[in-house]
């Protein structure tokens, strides 16, 4: 961890991170005013001692609807990427392992999926689906969950390569050779052996997909298939602001759209940074000099 | 009884991967074992000698049971282990072992050297509380002592990983130990450690061993007996002493010439230069 | 004078904030039309001399001391132009690894045919000409119908072959061979180390062979150095290293050759763990792990006793000198 902090990239990449997700949590206690609150008598107002960053056209503070955006970003983000990464490393893991039908379904259905970029995937299925609610039998699927799902499923098959490529290197590996020929258990070899010396590149890239999971979630928003107005999302104020980008009004989308590169930004460095430091063979590395 | 028997061990690879061609009858084959037999007398090593692509790794994998053969039969302390599986093949596992060439791929990097002998120890059956002990007689069997447990493999020099590989292949206590060319990517120093190891093991252990190796004069140092392989095959097999001496064997007759000159006259190598 | 002067050469790599010098104060000299072998294990700093000779360090390794003369000229000062026209021309490289030395891309001769037309400055045809007989030379049957295949169609043994013709393409009169045979089976690293000796031979090569293994140079070499932890230890006509080895290193060195002479199972391993670069104090490196070690060996680097043209470091073998 230590060497991960000591690099430029690496600290600038994880303050930024740690910034957005201790706004995410302390967003109702930080927030100078209720986002939701609007005061058509003050609507877009310059930045000022009142509003630090403004108010939008129907007079909500700016700030305090930053803030409260960085909660569906990076929910949208993290879940997914956990859903992401329990399909993801199953279907890999047990793909490289079985090594034959299930091997080419498995493999032949994550590049069917990932053969069409995933924000057309989710504009689509949303589209399809409708905004709001989705009825799943008795229960209704609230709109959020439902956008964490559908991305989180998108992530599966990038995840799923990633854990496969590794995982069939490590199979083939002496050392799993030595452990099956002692006799020890499948599942014990995958789980102890495989997974840990294959899940490096697999945590980078689920860093990097924390990333696009806040560009998916503005994205929808923007377009109106995301969070549902008037509750504050970054991509949804990027959409309110639309009109004002030729009038002079910069404030209104200056913010948002900072916010978002910042943790894109953060949430890039970081995870290029841990992929220089989960290197197990770079790290034994620098530990001796090689004449 | 010989501890192992090989019996006319056949191993074929599908060189063509297509399917369409391969329906339609092309079928081209890779031989890479052709038909060997060889039987291993308890407390006797063998040397198995081959250059690159002379099947002997292979083989080695079928005695293991790695890599099932085409046909052919493994008999292992009188039981036919080729047509077992699973389950039956179980009992089998431990009391073979092996030691790899490349002692770097051979541990896993993340564990440390008291878990991969707490591992071993453990799948041999013993109680969790002598684990600890039992890694340090196996560590000091193998001239390490107890301060090299906490370690990682990163932290060990190639020698000392070979070492290591060597101690878990003996906390399942086999009866047959199989070293895929253990000291070709060491330095001659430790080359001469690892090798010398293995012959304390074979007069303290009485351990029957197979070595496999492309270097005739490690193969003079620690086997007993010698089998030659090319292109799938056993050339030439016999007493050690007889094969070196006497080679019958054209290829034979070939890796000897290819020994260099420093290993074969010592002192006076250069007086020809 | 020598063809290559090697003084007081030291290597160093910065390790958490201070310098440590894998080669320390190495010096050696190979006559035009010499081969000298240097020995040593891993750690010994022996490749990172040859990288040092054509300049070819991995920043942030750098030279510490000392100077390198090729021809007279100084080595360690020359800009990166004059280093470029001297590398592959004057002095060349003949790497281990054989498949990496290549581009996987390109066909042999392209390969071959654009270093000798870059070197020597000649049209194509005329550079053709010269890599047909440079691939004939090192043995590769059917050169010309050769030159149009690309590596992957070579086998281990023709692909170092081939890396051999383009370090020899330009007649340069040092060639640096690192370990060339050790990726290969030992029939065909007989047929490379033959091949070395037939070229020395009939170009009449100057060559710094590079290994770990001291009976392997036997079979191309003149004289030997051998080196441990960045030290030379010792420096002899090959014959007499082997006949009469002075430093205990090379002796317990020779004692770890496995010799199908010797009766089965009579190998000296040497005891303990190379050397650590960073790791080692003053004194000899070989200290801990020698049997005649006496106290100053600790404190003080081994002392250098000539006899003729032996060199050995050791205050034993210096105090028996004296007696």
């Amino acid at each position: 961890m230590s060497t991960l902090l000591g690099r430029p990239a690496g600290l600038v990449g994880a303050v930024l991170v740690t910034a957005v997700a201790v706004i995410a949590i302390t967003a109702p206690w930080i927030a100078p005013y209720n986002p939701l609150l609007v005061d058509l008598a003050d609507k877009l107002a310059m930045p000022s001692a009142a509003h630090w960053m403004g108010t939008d056209q129907a007079g909500r503070d700016i700030l305090s609807r930053v803030l409260w955006g960085a909660r569906p970003s990076l929910s949208v983000g993290l879940l997914a990427v956990a859903i992401g990464l329990i399909g993801g490393i199953t279907i890999g893991l047990t793909a490289a392992y079985t090594r034959g039908l299930w091997e080419q379904v498995a493999m032949r259905a994550m590049d069917a999926l990932a053969s069409i970029p995933l924000l057309i995937w989710a504009i689509a299925i949303v589209g399809i689906v409708g905004v709001g609610p989705l009825p799943i039998g008795p229960w209704r699927l609230p709109n959020e969950s439902k956008i964490v799902l559908l991305v989180g499923i998108l992530y599966i098959p990038s995840l799923a390569r990633v854990t496969y490529g590794g995982a069939l290197v490590e199979f083939r590996a002496d050392y799993v050779r030595a452990r099956r020929m002692q006799g020890a258990g499948r599942l014990a070899v995958m789980l102890s052996d495989v997974l840990p010396n294959c899940l490096s590149p697999v945590i980078v890239q689920a860093t990097l997909l924390i990333a696009v999971g806040i560009v998916v979630e503005a994205s929808l928003s923007f377009v109106g298939l995301g969070v549902e107005p008037p509750n504050p999302s970054w991509g949804n104020m990027l959409a309110d602001a639309r009109n004002f980008i030729f009038t002079g009004e910069w404030w209104t989308f200056v913010f948002p759209g900072l916010a978002i590169s910042l943790s894109v930004i953060g949430f890039n460095l970081l995870g290029d940074a841990l992929r220089d430091t989960l290197d197990p063979r770079k790290a034994a590395r620098t530990g001796q000099l090689v004449a | 009884m010989p501890l192992l028997e090989l019996d006319r061990i056949v191993k074929t690879f599908e060189l063509e991967r297509r399917v369409l061609p391969r329906l339609f009858g092309r079928r081209r084959q890779l031989h890479a074992v052709n038909g060997v037999s060889l039987s291993v007398d308890r407390g006797s090593v063998l040397g198995l000698v081959g250059e690159s692509g002379c099947g002997k790794s292979t083989l080695a994998q079928i005695i293991l049971r790695l890599e099932p053969a085409t046909s052919g039969t493994v008999r292992f302390d009188g039981a036919d282990i080729s047509a077992l599986d699973g389950r039956a093949l179980h009992p089998f596992r431990r009391r073979i072992q092996m030691v790899f060439q490349d002692s770097t791929a051979s541990l896993n990097p993340r564990k440390s050297v008291r878990r991969v002998l707490a591992e071993s120890l453990g799948l041999a059956g013993v109680p969790r509380g002598a684990r600890t002990g039992d890694s340090v007689a196996l560590l000091e069997q193998v001239g390490l002592g107890a301060d090299f447990l906490s370690r990682f493999p990163h932290e060990l020099s190639g020698g000392q990983r070979q070492r290591v590989a060597v101690a878990r292949a003996l906390a399942m206590r086999p009866e047959l130990l199989v070293a895929d060319e253990p000291v070709s990517s060491l330095d001659v120093s430790l080359q001469a450690q690892i090798l010398r190891l293995l012959m304390e093991l074979r007069d303290s252990l009485g351990l029957t061993m197979i070595f496999i190796s492309h270097d005739l004069a490690l193969v003079h140092h620690l086997c007993s007996e010698v089998a030659v392989m090319n292109a799938g095959v056993v050339v030439e097999h016999g007493k050690t002493a007889d094969v070196l001496g006497k080679p019958c064997h054209e290829y034979t007759r070939r890796l000897l010439d290819s020994v260099p000159r420093g290993r074969v006259q010592g002192a006076d190598a250069s007086s020809s230069t | 004078m020598a063809l290559l002067e090697v003084e007081n050469l030291g290597i160093g790599f910065p390790v958490g904030g201070r310098m440590v010098e894998v080669v320390r104060g190495l010096s050696f000299a190979i006559e035009a039309g010499e081969a000298v072998g240097l020995v040593g294990e891993s750690g010994s700093g022996k490749s990172q001399t040859a990288l040092a000779i054509l300049r070819l360090l991995t920043p942030p390794g750098r030279i510490t001391r000392g100077g390198i003369r090729f021809d007279g000229q100084d080595l360690t000062h020359a800009d990166a132009a004059a280093m470029r026209r001297l590398r592959g021309s004057a002095i060349s490289i003949v790497f281990q690894d054989a498949l990496s030395g290549l581009n996987p891309a390109f066909s042999i001769g392209t390969q071959l045919i654009d270093v000798i037309a870059a070197h020597r400055g000649l049209r194509r045809h005329k550079a053709r000409d010269l890599a047909v007989e440079t691939l004939a030379l090192v043995g590769i049957p059917d050169p010309g119908s050769r030159l149009s295949q690309y590596p992957h169609q070579f086998s281990g043994g023709m692909r170092q072959r081939v890396l051999i013709a383009m370090a020899i393409a330009c007649r340069p009169r040092l060639l640096i061979a690192d370990e060339p045979t050790t990726a290969l089976d030992v029939t065909v690293q007989a047929q490379i180390m033959r091949l070395l000796a037939d070229l020395r031979r009939q170009l009449g090569l100057t060559l710094l062979f590079i290994t770990h293994n001291l009976d392997l140079m036997a079979d191309v070499c003149d004289r030997a150095v051998v080196l441990y932890g960045g030290m030379k230890m010792e420096a002899a006509a090959i014959g007499t290293l082997f006949a009469n080895p002075l430093q205990p290193y090379t002796q317990a060195l020779l004692g770890c050759i496995p010799r199908l002479t010797d009766p089965p199972g009579t190998l000296a391993p040497i005891e303990g763990a190379a050397p650590v670069p960073g790791l080692l104090g003053p004194g000899c490196p070989f200290a801990p792990r020698c049997p005649r070690r006496v106290d100053v060996c600790d404190r003080e680097p081994p002392l250098a006793v000539r006899h003729g043209t032996h060199d050995v470091a050791c205050w034993q073998v210096a105090s028996d000198a004296v007696a």
